[in-house]
């Protein structure tokens, strides 16, 4: 690097400023030409734009403050080097130098620094616009042009202050843009031109105010010619939908979108020519144009000129088409891109227009046929696809533009919403007197008309590409507008879906599955064959694909892994949406279809997510996209509620688990959040009621509504026994506990007889009978004893035989104190010695009392006779619960008792 | 900014607090309101339903802008409108007639949209399901509807159908007092209220009874706390309930079965409740005319309002969306007045559904430059004017070569053809004319 030997300091590194100025000296030098030195090559142009770029070398930013003020000038001289050099070269008669100089200056309107910009821009805008008008000879110069004053104007649009600078500057543009349009022939200059008009539109639209009607006449022209690739008819479209932004009010808006549908009515009139009822036609035009109302002037204003075309040109049905086309994305542009003042959207002709395009399936009424020819008739099938995609797009943007959910204010009251969400004042206002309550979810008392039409077309629509199309229009009905559609579009999405799927599980069928009309069932069955065995390896690379060619073979008809996609996408909406709404019918077969969906996509292992760069776009990633699609329909089967427990949530959580394995993945990451929302499926929380006194872990659960009645004395008893009320804050409670007290004890005296008389006969086993028995369990005012009295019944039920005795034990348990009680404490023991010992059947809630009493007695007393049988209780007792603690409640058991224990001597001493 | 909107039956106006600082803001005047006929409209503006003297012919609704004091417009509905309620973006408004009816306007236009029969007595309270989809009413005769708003706006189906409710629910003996719904669209909850001392939770989708709840005295107001594990029932003993939801939690035999504890402070009867997801608290109106806010983390009562001697009947949280100080010339700031009747002849406008475009986006849009990429397009242009496309180029021009080639090569040959005939013609000694020699 011979430059950097002058240089007598070293820079820090590639990120030292000082390097900048140096650098862009260098590329003047070096690549850049100039009047005597030609353009080398244009890698040298493409090498200046990029270091520029990555270097910033144009900003004359400086990351700290303080920087001598020897940087700063150096840099800015170079720059202003560049800037000459670049001015130069777009002077230049070479048109290659010229074409150079004017995207370099583009370049720089978009690099340099504000100041710069602010000083100049004036300068650099007459530059640009001496190319325009005239207009140059090189296509090229013309093209770079307009994009670099498209560029230069987009950077005017940022400074607020320049608004009538931008929008006079713009002004003088409109003339040369309109002439590029209509005199020009290349369309590559077009497409510069209507860029800069979009630019234009966007940021400074009242500068178009004055040539609005020859706008749209140029535009609306070039859409009709029919000379005009698609890409180009899009912008057009665009271009038309943002011309009345220009004015902005109700009126250029309305008459725009009527002028639109009413060339767009005509247009079909020709193409449907013979096919189709004059009554469809008529009715459209008659919601469009009012009986006893002026039809609008026709698009583009120029009657003679489309005359005089349609005379002249024996119009193509292709060229027809490729307009309507156009006219609709037109549509679709003004009812989604915001407009200043709220507008009255024609949604009745709208979807009418939509209908007679989608209900124009190509067959002949039967009144019809004489006038038609089959060649007419196969010109129109062979466009129709194509008007109906447009549609069903114009459908989306209706039902979009609708049911926008932004919170919407007229201006001049400024409804400033505070939270919610990204909404503004549109960038121009003006002012516009009517009511400012914009309503939004405008869809609704279309959303039944909307949804017939959507449910009609379906049962006819077999093209895979419409149907995508139908499934997203549906996911979009169903996410905006509930439940309620929900209702009305659940049996059409799982009808279709299932049609759409069905095919892969017959595919996955195996050899079993017989198709009578399959004639190649032979051959289908041989690759089949290939195609799951697990063992060839070459085949395995590509299961899903082999499985999806046998498929076709045998069905005769591929559906597309994309129009899979958007079944398996409107499944799990409608799960998410409508999970548990009238779902008896289908949603068992719905769980069913999705794990196989999900299994048999995730069978041969998991697709490639990486881009193959050999093959165009991500045509590899489908197959990710489409594992990912089914694994996200599955969790949400999984996850919807229903009225049983997920019937496939095992397969469901092993397809997760490997899933997850995949490190680096979409799928990996989504397996594992899937992992996340179903852990709860599976260890069912008893979610911390932090600000309510805890639910006490007791039997209450297992006992549905009876017990929750009585139950509240448990806590009572833990308050008096735990002695820690922080632990159960309700005030309240512990106040209004204390009156029910005497009330209590009133009823425990009644309780045990009515026990006894409803004792079933001797033969049920303990573990039947325990949760009856603790039934009564809390009815009791004191907790010991009652404790006491249930072990009793307990060994009642053990020990048919003793009960008499031990009945009239729990009667006088009942009303005894802890005191009084112990003076019996051999029997007691003895007896919760063998109610232990004796069933082993009993459940462990059972268990735990019977240790949990003796130790509390243990200790109590204070008697050491009593000590040699309590171990050989807890043991047993502990046990016994082991089993349960795989029970879900277990825990909450296991954790409460043990405080009762250590709580007990204490408050009992206290 | 929350604010605290609460009105009464008497005409005490509609008093306006800030939630968080506690001060009185502008109050608004004439206002009395009947139980549920308070509502916000998206946060716009007040709409208030008026207790009308039990004589009067017509119903009356007064709309209020956050920025003045008195009603703004004024509406009289076909007839006394108790329960009000609008969806939430505020874009209609439903209200609940005494002889059943319910009315259902645009509000943007005022037009009645819809009309119909619903109970077969008054209507005492609306509410929109959460996702604004159903609609659910409950009646003085103990009848709970729930509405899908698609089925009311569908015509066709509406006439096929015997019913135009999803679910009528029967179960309440007495009048219903409130009703609330839950979030989750169709696994959502209703609860509701009622003068037979009961609460009942219902499932939306199904109209299926979930649970039950009897409480000691009558319940006039439900609020349910957004996480739905409890929810407030304000009574007519002065205290406010606290009811389980969760299968899981403690119930109580004090209260009775799933009251797991109260709020009490209250004197009179509570008639309103209202959740404040600010500070986690619930405040409650009573007929003493005090608002109180309690911190339910403590169930402590950390502010007091006092609204007016007379009874407090409704709370409302809102965030009011408005910016007064704009120019008052372009009119009335509010929505055209509720029309009466449905006006079937204006056909046109029924066709027309009035929206607005608004930007998603705050800031004028992202630049997008475009210089760079049109370089780089030129420049692969110009490359590949050597290259393969214009292989291709040649090998046609070349094929065209050929082609001319021959076809002069025909050409040459047609003509040494036909100067051999003319020679031999003109030998023979005939006068032959060109063009049919051309022609042969």
């Amino acid at each position: 690097m011979a430059a950097f030997e002058h240089f007598k300091e070293h820079y820090k590194d590639m990120y030292d400023v000082k390097l900048k100025p140096r650098m862009l000296r260098t590329l003047i030098r070096k690549h850049l030409p100039d009047e005597k030195q030609p353009l080398h090559s244009s890698f040298e142009l493409a090498k200046v734009v990029s270091t520029i770029q990555t270097h910033s070398l144009l900003s004359e930013s400086f990351e700290e403050e303080s920087t001598d003020q020897k940087l700063i000038q150096s840099w800015n001289s170079v720059i202003d080097d560049w800037v000459n050099r670049v001015l130069l070269l777009a002077s230049s008669n070479m048109s290659d130098k010229c074409w150079a100089g004017i995207c370099l200056l583009g370049l720089t309107c978009q690099e340099c620094s504000s100041a710069r910009f602010f000083s100049s821009y004036s300068v650099w805008f007459q530059k640009l616009l001496s190319h325009l008008q005239p207009p140059a000879d090189s296509q090229f110069v013309k093209v770079a042009s307009c994009t670099s004053l498209s560029d230069l104007l987009t950077r005017l649009g940022r400074f607020s202050n320049l608004k009538n600078d931008g929008t006079s500057h713009s002004g003088k543009l409109i003339q040369p843009i309109l002439k590029l349009l209509n005199e020009d022939s290349s369309e590559a200059v077009w497409d510069g031109a209507v860029s800069l008009l979009h630019t234009i539109i966007t940021f400074f639209p009242a500068s178009i105010h004055h040539h609005y009607d020859k706008a749209e006449a140029a535009v609306s022209s070039k859409i009709l010619s029919g000379k005009c690739g698609p890409k180009m008819l899009k912008k057009l479209g665009h271009c038309l939908a943002l011309l009345p932004k220009s004015k902005g009010d109700e009126g250029s808006w309305s008459l725009m979108m009527q002028k639109i549908l009413v060339l767009i009515n005509d247009h079909l009139n020709d193409v449907f020519q013979g096919m189709e009822e004059e009554a469809k036609s008529a009715k459209v035009r008659r919601l469009l144009v009012p009986p006893g109302k002026d039809p609008p002037p026709p698009l583009g204003g120029h009657t003679s000129l489309i005359g005089a075309i349609e005379k002249t040109i024996k119009r193509s049905d292709q060229l027809l088409t490729s307009s309507v086309s156009t006219l609709m994305i037109c549509c679709c542009k003004l009812l989604t891109s915001s407009y200043p003042v709220q507008v009255p959207v024609p949604i009745c002709s709208l979807l009418s227009l939509i209908e007679r395009v989608l209900m124009m399936d190509g067959s002949c009424p039967q009144t019809m046929l004489p006038f038609m020819t089959a060649m007419q008739q196969e010109l129109i099938c062979s466009d129709l696809p194509v008007l109906h995609v447009h549609s069903l797009d114009l459908l989306i943007a209706v039902i979009k533009g609708m049911s926008r959910t932004f919170l919407h204010f007229k201006l001049g009251i400024l409804l400033i919403p505070l939270l919610r969400g990204p909404i503004s004042m549109a960038p121009s206002m003006h002012t516009f007197t009517s009511n400012i309550f914009i309503a939004c979810s405008h869809l609704l008392p279309h959303a039944a008309e909307v949804v017939r039409l959507v449910t009609k077309y379906f049962r006819r629509c077999a093209l895979p590409e419409l149907r995508i199309k139908l499934y997203s229009i549906t996911r979009t009905l169903l996410i905006s507008m509930g439940v309620g559609m929900a209702m009305y579009l659940a049996h059409d999405i799982v009808d279709n879906a299932s049609i759409d799927l069905n095919s892969v599980l017959e595919e996955n069928a195996g050899t079993s599955a017989s198709d009578p009309n399959s004639i190649k069932i032979q051959s289908a069955k041989r690759k089949r064959k290939h195609g799951a065995s697990f063992e060839s390896s070459e085949e395995q690379q590509d299961k899903t694909n082999t499985g999806l060619e046998v498929g076709a073979h045998k069905k005769h008809k591929i559906i597309p892994i994309s129009l899979k996609m958007a079944a398996l996408e409107a499944l799990e909406t409608l799960l998410t949406v409508g999970g548990v709404l009238g779902s008896e019918s289908w949603r068992s077969s719905i769980d069913n279809l999705l794990i196989m969906i999900a299994t048999y996509s995730c069978k041969g292992g998991w697709a490639n997510e990486e881009n193959d760069i050999f093959l165009p776009h991500e045509s590899t990633s489908i197959l990710a996209d489409f594992q990912l699609a089914a694994l996200r329909a599955l969790l949400a089967s999984l996850l919807a509620p229903a009225r049983v427990r997920p019937p496939y949530l095992a397969q469901g959580l092993d397809l997760f688990c490997r899933g997850k394995q995949e490190a680096g993945t979409k799928i990996a990451g989504f397996c594992a959040y899937a992992l996340l929302t179903l852990e709860v499926l599976i260890h069912p929380r008893t979610l911390a009621l932090d600000d309510f006194p805890s639910a006490c872990p007791n039997l209450s659960k297992e006992m549905g509504h009876d017990a929750p009645e009585l139950d509240y004395e448990d806590d009572d008893f833990l308050l008096n026994v735990n002695d820690s009320p922080e632990k159960y804050p309700g005030k309240c409670m512990k106040d209004t506990v204390e009156p029910f007290k005497s009330k209590e004890t009133d009823l425990v005296e009644k309780l045990p007889e009515t026990n006894f008389a409803e004792k079933p006969p001797p033969s049920d086993a303990c573990g039947i009978k325990a949760p009856e028995i603790s039934e009564w369990e809390p009815a009791t005012g004191n907790a010991d004893v009652q404790m006491i009295s249930d072990e009793d019944q307990i060994i009642v039920e053990s020990h048919q035989f003793q009960k008499p005795v031990q009945f009239q034990e729990v009667v006088s348990a009942k009303s005894a104190t802890n005191h009084e009680f112990a003076g019996d404490p051999q029997g007691t023991e003895l007896k919760l010695g063998r109610a232990a010992s004796g069933s082993d059947s009993l459940s462990h809630k059972d268990h735990d009392m019977v240790s949990t009493v003796n130790i509390s007695q243990d200790k109590v007393e204070g008697s050491a006779n009593v000590s040699g049988t309590t171990p050989s209780v807890i043991p047993r007792a502990d046990k016994g619960k082991d089993p349960w603690n795989d029970g879900s409640d277990s825990d909450s058991s296991n954790d409460s008792f043990p405080d009762i224990v250590d709580a007990d001597p204490d408050s009992d001493s206290d | 900014m929350e604010v605290v909107i609460a009105s009464s039956s008497d005409d005490a106006g509609i008093g306006c607090w800030d939630l968080r600082t506690g001060a009185e803001k502008l109050r608004y005047k004439t206002c009395a309101s009947p139980p549920h006929g308070l509502v916000s409209v998206g946060g716009r503006f007040l709409a208030s339903s008026q207790l009308r003297e039990p004589s009067a012919s017509s119903g009356s609704v007064l709309f209020w802008s956050w920025s003045k004091p008195q009603p703004e417009v004024k509406s009289f509905p076909a007839e006394p409108i108790k329960p009000l309620a609008a969806n939430s973006l505020g874009t209609y408004i439903v209200g609940g007639g005494s002889s059943g009816n319910i009315y259902l306007w645009e509000v943007a236009t005022g037009r009645l949209l819809k009309k119909w029969k619903a109970h077969l007595r008054g209507v005492t309270c609306l509410v929109f399901s959460e996702d604004d989809s159903l609609l659910i009413s409950g009646s003085e005769d103990g009848c709970i509807r729930v509405w899908s708003l698609f089925r009311i706006f569908d015509d066709v189906q509406s006439q096929q159908a015997s019913h135009l409710y999803e679910h009528s629910i029967t179960e309440h003996s007495l009048p219903v007092t409130d009703i609330v719904t839950g979030y989750g669209g169709c696994n959502a909850i209703l609860v509701s209220a009622s003068k037979d001392r009961t609460c009942k939770v219902w499932s939306l989708s199904e109209g299926r009874l979930l649970r039950n709840i009897v409480f000691p005295s009558e319940i006039d107001v439900i609020a349910l706390d957004p996480g739905e594990h409890v929810f407030y029932a304000g009574s007519r003993d002065g205290n406010i309930y606290i009811v389980a939801l969760h299968a899981e939690s403690k119930p109580s035999k004090v209260f009775g079965m799933h009251i797991i504890g109260l709020l009490s402070d209250h004197s009179k009867p509570v008639t309103c409740l209202a959740y404040s997801k600010e500070g986690n608290s619930l405040l409650s109106g009573s007929e003493d005319g005090m608002v109180k806010v309690w911190d339910l983390k403590t169930q402590n009562i950390i502010r007091m309002f006092r609204h007016a001697k007379g009874p407090v009947n409704n709370i409302l949280i809102v965030k009011p969306q408005s910016s007064p100080n704009l120019s008052k010339r372009h009119g009335s700031l509010l929505p055209p007045p509720l029309e009466k009747y449905a006006n079937s002849s204006d056909k046109e406008t029924d066709n027309k559904a009035v929206i607005a475009l608004q930007a998603t986006i705050s800031s004028t849009p992202e630049p997008f430059y475009y210089s760079s990429q049109l370089i780089n397009d030129h420049i692969k242009e110009l490359q590949q004017q050597g290259s393969a496309a214009a292989e291709i180029d040649v090998e046609r021009l070349k094929l065209d070569c050929k082609r001319s080639m021959q076809m002069l090569q025909q050409w040459k040959k047609m003509y040494d053809n036909l100067h051999e005939f003319c020679v031999d013609e003109l030998l023979d000694g005939h006068q032959v004319p060109g063009s049919e020699g051309n022609s042969a």
